[in-house]
């Protein structure tokens, strides 16, 4: 056993784990403002990396200031969509918001590849691609980059929750007729969440573009971000943030030793297989705290 | 002169229908004055429509896909009968509805915060909380605790104390007494009264309670079947003979040997 | 059409309780039924295999995937990994030398077993999580289909199907193929209308609405659910070797993605949950009208001189796809089979509208 490669293979799988804790934080904040399981979540990554594209690629704006105006996009965007296709669901049995979401998403998807091909295309975000040693270990510099913007947007958030809007959502979270008594705006704050949700989606967009090219292939992440927000407990950003690292190190190593006996391709595998034995064993995830739907 | 009448009132709500799911008529007609500075009570056993004569004041009917059908409710003159929840708040109406919903995994500081209104500075919000605090000095020692574990009537406090962050100018209270100890019933309802003298703060106070209501209000209303069936002041009404009877559990001085059970119909009813 | 319920009145529980208590009804399926008997003969054979088979064996599918998800209320984003596994057993059982009708009866056989371990899912959680952990085996059967060369036919990972034949007599004609589609799906759509009235139905209904009330009534639910997990899957395994055999003649896992069986929810739900005629108005939807709108768009685009670009023109399809089932739910969450009865009840009395119930 080489430990210094399993290390290597750990830090790695654990900086991989927190681009889908990224992806994954959206997933939560809508879940916990709305009890909604957002399934377009991975079409609006990809469509935060097309905006981001366009802009820079098309319209000819620098970088940084595409981003700014994508991100103002976005969050106008997922208010739109909270607005009108959510918000007549509300009450409505989880099925159909759950078949509301994944129409969105294929419809999104659709929409963004309509509109600017499928063809792969990549962001340069100017990460150099030189390796990096820390000690005998290779770390990936853009995983490094997507590792600290998680860190750094799981921070922003946690001081967020205390800001006195933080603390209206949660309260939204808590109990919607307790907060309309108290005159916040449940509606307000629900279209809030996902607005910000659409921000997070283009922060793991940009991120996720600049390291495997932004195209279909995006949408993809959406069975590891479920699985990392189903695995930190739904309604938990820091269950997000754990659990992305956790299954980064499973999937990361557990690949290496599975590859060699199934030829290749097992990391779907282990994450399908964390997201059942998660919700078979302990359904409402490491930090979650909702009463789950048990039979 | 009507004007000036009108103009007493906080609160009119003139004959006032409320439906839910379009088909399930809830109350039927009810008109309920409050007088400005003045606690008033809704007394009625269960299911008779106090809580959603509540709820069509407070706006948290649209939430129960229900909706004021008939007549209109008019707060400091201004009708308010499709204003939004969080605009009647706005205005000074705030709600403590029923069984104590506390932001169960917030902490009860954060529970106040949480309730502040849009323009509040923080000074204003620290200097509200310091009062509430010296209201229900029970929660100041546990502002930093999750609601979800304080006691039954420390978060009936905490949900008093909620609602008067949004600075109201009408309280109103759905059932505080439920499932709490005489004891704690009493402490509350003296610091709703303290409130009321204090502020000058309008209450609407919704009880099964009625022995204890009464001793509180200046004024009561007795609604059965989604209609007022009885309104007088509170001596009136601890004085009536069926109110005594129905509501406050027997005269004093009643031998029970002597009580003739279903004696007496509830007149109003037939 | 004229207030079609005069005359009408049941006089005992066996007459109020046919699977068409209205006359008028009756006929209209006496005459889709003689319409799709007819269909080969003034249908050109383009349409009839080309959409109108499908369209009858996605129905089926869609029916069986209506029974778990509609009426016995378990969320199953796997529906196309268990039709993946009737398709793939009554495909290899054929070229094995197994006799189709044999085939077909193991492949939905084979479906049930398989489909029963998502039932276990079900056992445990509901809801959300039950949909998660349905997502999750079909992530988990995609990756099988993929890795292993055996089942899905070597490299190319496809499967070449025999030629379908039944009772001894190979079917090779457009006209044969549709009438064992159609077969299927009228064999489903009885089995799925008569279910509604036996106590099977009612007791899935009853694990829907509330399992733990259903079973303080002595309802057993988790026989139920496996029942119901069951005799869904049979119906998908069915329809997926059936799907194969006359339609695709070759079966490979992208027949069977996650994307199916997205799409068979969506079937099911456009269609209308617990819906029989919602399935047929969902399934046509679903499959269809994306290819017309994006024949529609190139063919505007070609009138006005207009160049569309090949891959916006491919993605089209996808994007009108995930319109409508958008604009479905807003309109009418409880799908099509909802706004039919709307529109029956009101024809139904009319035009004596008053003595609508």
């Amino acid at each position: 056993m080489d430990w210094v490669f399993l290390a290597e293979l750990a830090l790695n799988g654990a900086l991989t784990g927190l681009l889908y804790s990224l992806f994954a934080i959206g997933l939560v904040l809508i879940y916990k403002a709305s009890s909604v399981p957002n399934l377009a979540q991975a079409a609006l990554t990809m469509l935060g990396a097309y905006v981001v594209l366009a802009l820079s690629r098309d319209v000819g704006l620098p970088l940084w200031l595409a981003i700014m105006l994508a991100a103002v996009i976005m969050f106008g965007l997922g208010f739109g969509i909270e607005r009108v296709a959510l918000r007549r669901l509300a009450g409505r049995p989880i099925i159909m918001i759950l078949m509301m979401t994944l129409g969105l998403d294929i419809f999104l998807r659709g929409t963004t590849l309509a509109i600017w091909g499928g063809t792969s295309r990549s962001i340069e975000l100017g990460v150099s691609y030189e390796p990096l040693f820390v000690g005998d270990m290779f770390i990936s510099r853009i995983n490094l980059v997507g590792a600290g913007v998680a860190v750094v947007l799981f921070v922003a958030f946690m001081l967020f929750f205390r800001t006195r809007t933080g603390i209206k959502l949660r309260a939204i979270a808590d109990d919607y007729m307790a907060s309309w008594s108290v005159g916040i705006s449940v509606e307000r704050g629900v279209g809030l969440s996902w607005a910000l949700a659409s921000v997070v989606a283009l922060a793991a967009g940009v991120i996720w573009g600049e390291i495997q090219g932004v195209d279909q292939a995006l949408s993809l992440l959406l069975l590891k971000g479920l699985t990392v927000a189903v695995l930190g407990g739904l309604d938990s950003i820091l269950g997000a943030v754990v659990a992305g690292i956790i299954l980064g190190i499973i999937e990361n190593v557990g690949a290496d030793f599975l590859d060699p006996l199934v030829g290749g391709g097992s990391r779907e595998l282990i994450v399908a297989a964390v997201l059942i034995l998660t919700v078979m064993i302990r359904p409402h995830g490491l930090f979650g705290r909702h009463d789950i739907e048990r039979v | 002169m009507q004007e000036k009448v009108e103009a007493q009132h906080i609160l009119s709500m003139n004959s006032v229908e409320v439906l839910y799911d379009n088909v399930m008529l809830a109350i039927k007609g009810v008109s309920i004055q409050v007088p400005k500075g003045a606690m008033i009570a809704l007394l009625g056993s269960n299911g008779a429509g106090k809580s959603t004569t509540l709820k069509a004041i407070s706006g948290l009917l649209k939430a129960e896909r229900g909706r004021v059908s008939r007549g209109e409710i008019q707060f400091e003159a201004t009708d308010i009968t499709e204003m939004l929840a969080q605009n009647r708040v706005e205005m000074g109406i705030c709600h403590v509805i029923e069984g104590r919903r506390v932001f169960e995994h917030l902490t009860p500081d954060e529970n106040l915060i949480a309730a502040a209104p849009a323009g509040m500075s923080r000074s204003a919000l620290d200097a509200e909380k310091d009062k509430i605090y010296d209201y229900f000095p029970r929660l100041a020692e546990r502002r930093n605790s999750h609601a979800g574990y304080l006691s039954g009537g420390e978060q009936q406090m905490l949900a008093i104390g909620r609602a008067l962050v949004t600075q109201p100018s009408l309280l109103m209270l759905d059932e505080p007494s439920l499932g709490l100890a005489p004891f704690l019933v009493e402490e509350i309802f003296g610091i709703i009264q303290q409130i009321n003298q204090k502020e000058g703060m309008s209450v609407l106070l919704v009880e099964q309670n009625a022995l204890a209501a009464l001793e509180i209000v200046s004024e009561g209303y007795l609604i059965e079947n989604g209609r007022v069936v009885m309104h007088g002041t509170a001596e009136a009404l601890k004085a009536n003979s069926d109110i005594q009877e129905f509501y406050l559990g027997g005269g004093e001085g009643i031998d029970f040997h002597d009580v003739k059970h279903y004696s007496r119909r509830k007149r109003w009813l037939s | 059409m004229f207030y079609r319920l005069s005359g009408v009145y049941h006089t005992s529980y066996a007459s109020d309780s046919r699977i068409f208590k209205v006359p008028a009804d009756r006929n209209l399926a006496v005459f889709f039924l003689l319409f799709g008997l007819a269909a080969p003969f003034i249908v050109p054979s383009i349409y009839l295999n080309s959409y109108m088979l499908p369209w009858l064996i996605w129905t089926a599918a869609a029916l069986g995937l209506n029974l778990v998800t509609g009426w016995a209320g378990q969320l199953h984003l796997g529906y196309a990994a268990v039709m993946a596994v009737g398709a793939y057993s009554a495909v290899h059982a054929a070229r094995f030398g197994v006799p189709w009708e044999f085939a077909l009866i193991i492949g939905g056989l084979a479906s049930s077993v398989i489909g029963s371990l998502f039932a276990f899912a079900a056992l445990r959680v509901k809801g959300l999580y039950l949909a998660l952990t349905t997502l999750a085996m079909q992530f988990i059967m995609d990756w099988v289909l993929h890795h292993s060369p055996t089942v899905t036919g070597g490299s190319h990972a496809s499967l070449q199907s025999p030629t379908l034949a039944l009772l001894g007599q190979p079917i090779t004609s457009d006209a044969g193929f549709y009438y064992v589609a159609f077969g299927w799906c009228v064999l489903v759509t009885i089995f799925m209308l008569n279910l509604k009235r036996t106590g099977l139905g009612r007791a899935l209904v009853a694990v829907r609405e509330k399992d733990y009330a259903a079973a303080i009534l002595g309802v057993n639910s988790f026989y139920y659910k496996i029942l119901a997990f069951a005799a869904s899957s049979f119906i998908a395994g069915v329809s997926g070797a059936l799907l194969v055999a006359t339609f695709f003649f070759l079966a490979t896992p992208e027949q069977f993605s996650v994307a199916v069986s997205i799409q068979a929810l969506a079937m099911v739900i456009v269609g209308g949950l617990g819906s029989i005629i919602g399935s047929y108005f969902g399934v046509a939807l679903i499959l269809l009208v994306p290819g017309v709108i994006n024949n529609l768009v190139a063919a505007i685009a070609h009138t006005l001189g207009a160049q569309v670009n090949v891959e916006t023109l491919a993605h089209i399809p996808n994007a009108a796809y995930g319109a409508l089932i958008v604009i479905i739910l807003l309109i009418e969450p409880l799908g099509l089979g909802k706004l039919y009865g709307n529109i029956r009840e009101y024809l139904m009395v009319w035009p004596f509208d008053q003595f609508r119930k």
